[in-house]
């Protein structure tokens, strides 16, 4: 890591939208592509939710980080693209299932999702099953479920099933996470990413759009 | 000849891991507590108990005579009266009476405690009057303490259930003032509820209340159970109360809500009891979660490290949360026998923790 890419990246951990900038304008001057400052970023965004995991930072700083991501993003838009926006890395439904009203852990994997750059439709806790194929339907390449109880866990392997019926499986990586769920279970109903935090969510997620 | 282990899975899978490898999990796993809550590492000595445990092939594991801790609970009689989904572990037929004198008569504990099946302050609190009514016909047909618990689940409080916006949902939207005060006008709400449902089973003469899954909604929860703790110590200086927390550190949702001077947001179960203590519990449910991707030796390891520092450092008993995906305990809906007695006795041997 050169001294360029080191400040953006303590800048970032730091969670202070001002010095996220500063580093930003710094490595934008000294000829830094505007790709590997984004990158940069990205990675250390993915150290801010491990510090947010294990509670060396809090919810605040990491919006922070984010805010200062999203500013970074509008100095260097328009030197990526003509018109100077930039794709998300993807469209993610999010909710926590029908009959399952625990979503504080599905909201934070949202908050990290949209920070690493993916746009998200949340749509909260107790959420019909068929809202999350209409998302899918309506162009969601991504859709994350969450469940904290045994007896509402099941609903994910009905989404999947809902998919298949709809065929429209291929159209969504679907996500799935919270205290009952397990790789196996992932593995056992056909999801494809099965998150143990909410920061190992959001990597496995990158990395399939990587 | 490789010599391997029959063992498990964080999540409940059985596998098969040579001495070697066991070893090697229980290093990782306690370098992770070490890591995480910032806690002093275990001895060789320790390590190697752990690694005899786990190695140990009998069925069924427990400690020495002699070592036995008390046993409370949480979450009253559901596991028996309520559907546990697939399971199929749970007994609709039985009610909540014969459920609490199962745990007392067959089980042997030595706590238990009266919980409605909406197990969380806020719907309780519009049935306490009921409640109070059967705590006094069901305290009248048991011997040990039986007190009253239930969550206090500041999630509730948040719309769509509660008349407060979302403050997760506001930090998204990156109004994070807005999502602090939100926070903080639901804790206060949530001291209120408290307040009155401790109030009235003061009446009917209840022994205590557990305040159970504590901190499950943030630092915000934490302020107002340990406010409301306070509060009810204040009313009933001998009330029996326990505080068993809902994961091993406290999310910082708000950030900077703070009890006692301190910042309760990334607070491990060591610093946990502290405020706890301070606020007037008399027990402390502390909780280590369970990493499914990881075998029990990793697990039981980092429950062990971290909850050991937590026993050195509090003055109240330490009971440790030992069940589905806590404490060293698989994610299962019925946790393994050849899991949970080692789990106790590595909790009890390696972290003296004084009861389960």
């Amino acid at each position: 890591m050169d001294a360029n890419e080191k400040a953006l990246y303590d800048a970032m951990v730091a969670c202070k939208v001002p010095g996220i900038i500063d580093a930003v304008n710094a490595a934008d001057a000294a000829g830094m592509a505007p790709t590997a400052i984004i990158d940069t970023m990205a990675g250390a965004m993915s150290e801010v939710g491990v510090l947010f995991e294990r509670g060396r930072i809090f919810l605040p700083h990491v919006l922070s980080a984010a805010a200062g991501m999203n500013k970074a993003m509008e100095i260097l838009g328009p030197k990526l693209s003509k018109d100077g926006s930039v794709a998300a890395r993807g469209l993610v439904v999010m909710g926590t299932v029908e009959g399952d009203v625990h979503d504080i852990g599905k909201s934070i994997c949202s908050t990290m999702l949209q920070c690493a750059g993916f746009e998200i439709h949340d749509l909260g806790r107790d959420v019909p099953l068929g809202k999350f194929i209409e998302e899918v339907k309506g162009g969601c390449n991504f859709c994350g479920m969450s469940a904290l109880m045994t007896t509402t866990m099941t609903g994910m392997k009905t989404v999947i099933e809902m998919m298949k019926t709809e065929g429209i499986r291929d159209k969504a990586k679907v996500m799935i996470g919270g205290a009952p769920v397990t790789q196996a279970y992932c593995d056992k109903i056909g999801a494809d990413i099965y998150g143990e935090s909410a920061s190992e969510t959001t990597e496995k997620a990158k990395a399939v759009t990587e | 000849m490789v010599v391997d282990y029959v063992t498990r899975m964080g999540d409940g899978r059985r596998v098969r891991l040579t001495k070697e490898q066991i070893m090697s999990d229980i290093v990782a796993g306690m370098s992770d507590g070490v890591d995480a809550a910032c806690v002093p590492e275990l001895s060789q000595d320790e390590l190697d108990h752990i690694c005899e445990v786990v190695c140990d092939q009998s069925k069924i594991t427990s400690i020495e005579a002699g070592k036995e801790v008390v046993l409370s609970k949480d979450a009253g009689a559901i596991k028996f009266n309520q559907d546990n989904g697939g399971s199929g572990n749970a007994m609709p037929c039985m009610g909540r009476l014969e459920g609490i004198l199962v745990y007392e008569r067959a089980f042997g504990f030595d706590s238990m405690e009266l919980a409605w099946m909406d197990y969380s302050v806020k719907p309780v609190k519009s049935i306490i009057n009921c409640e109070t009514a059967n705590y006094e016909q069901m305290a009248l047909m048991t011997t040990i303490p039986l007190i009253m618990g239930a969550m206090p689940n500041l999630g509730l409080y948040y719309a769509p259930d509660g008349p407060h916006p979302n403050p997760t949902d506001l930090m998204r939207e990156f109004k994070i003032e807005e999502s602090m005060a939100s926070s903080e006008a639901a804790a206060e709400q949530l001291i209120k509820d408290i307040h009155y449902t401790c109030q009235e089973i003061e009446k009917v003469g209840c022994e205590g209340y557990n305040f159970d899954t504590v901190a499950s909604a943030g630092d915000a929860e934490f302020y107002a159970t340990l406010k409301g703790i306070e509060d009810y110590r204040k009313m009933n200086p001998n009330a029996y109360i326990e505080c068993g927390m809902s994961a091993e550190n406290v999310l910082g949702i708000h950030g900077q809500m703070e009890y006692d001077g301190k910042i309760l947001g990334g607070m491990y179960p060591h610093e946990q009891v502290k405020v706890v203590e301070k606020a007037g519990a008399n027990i402390f449910g502390a909780v280590v979660n369970t990493n499914t991707s990881k075998s029990f030796a990793w697990n039981v390891a980092r429950s062990a490290v971290i909850t050991k520092e937590c026993v050195k450092t509090a003055k109240i008993p330490v009971h440790a949360n030992m069940g589905m995906g806590v404490g060293g305990i698989p994610m299962c809906e019925l946790p393994p026998v050849d899991i949970t007695g080692r789990a106790a006795k590595i909790l009890i041997d390696i972290a003296n923790i004084d009861g389960i």
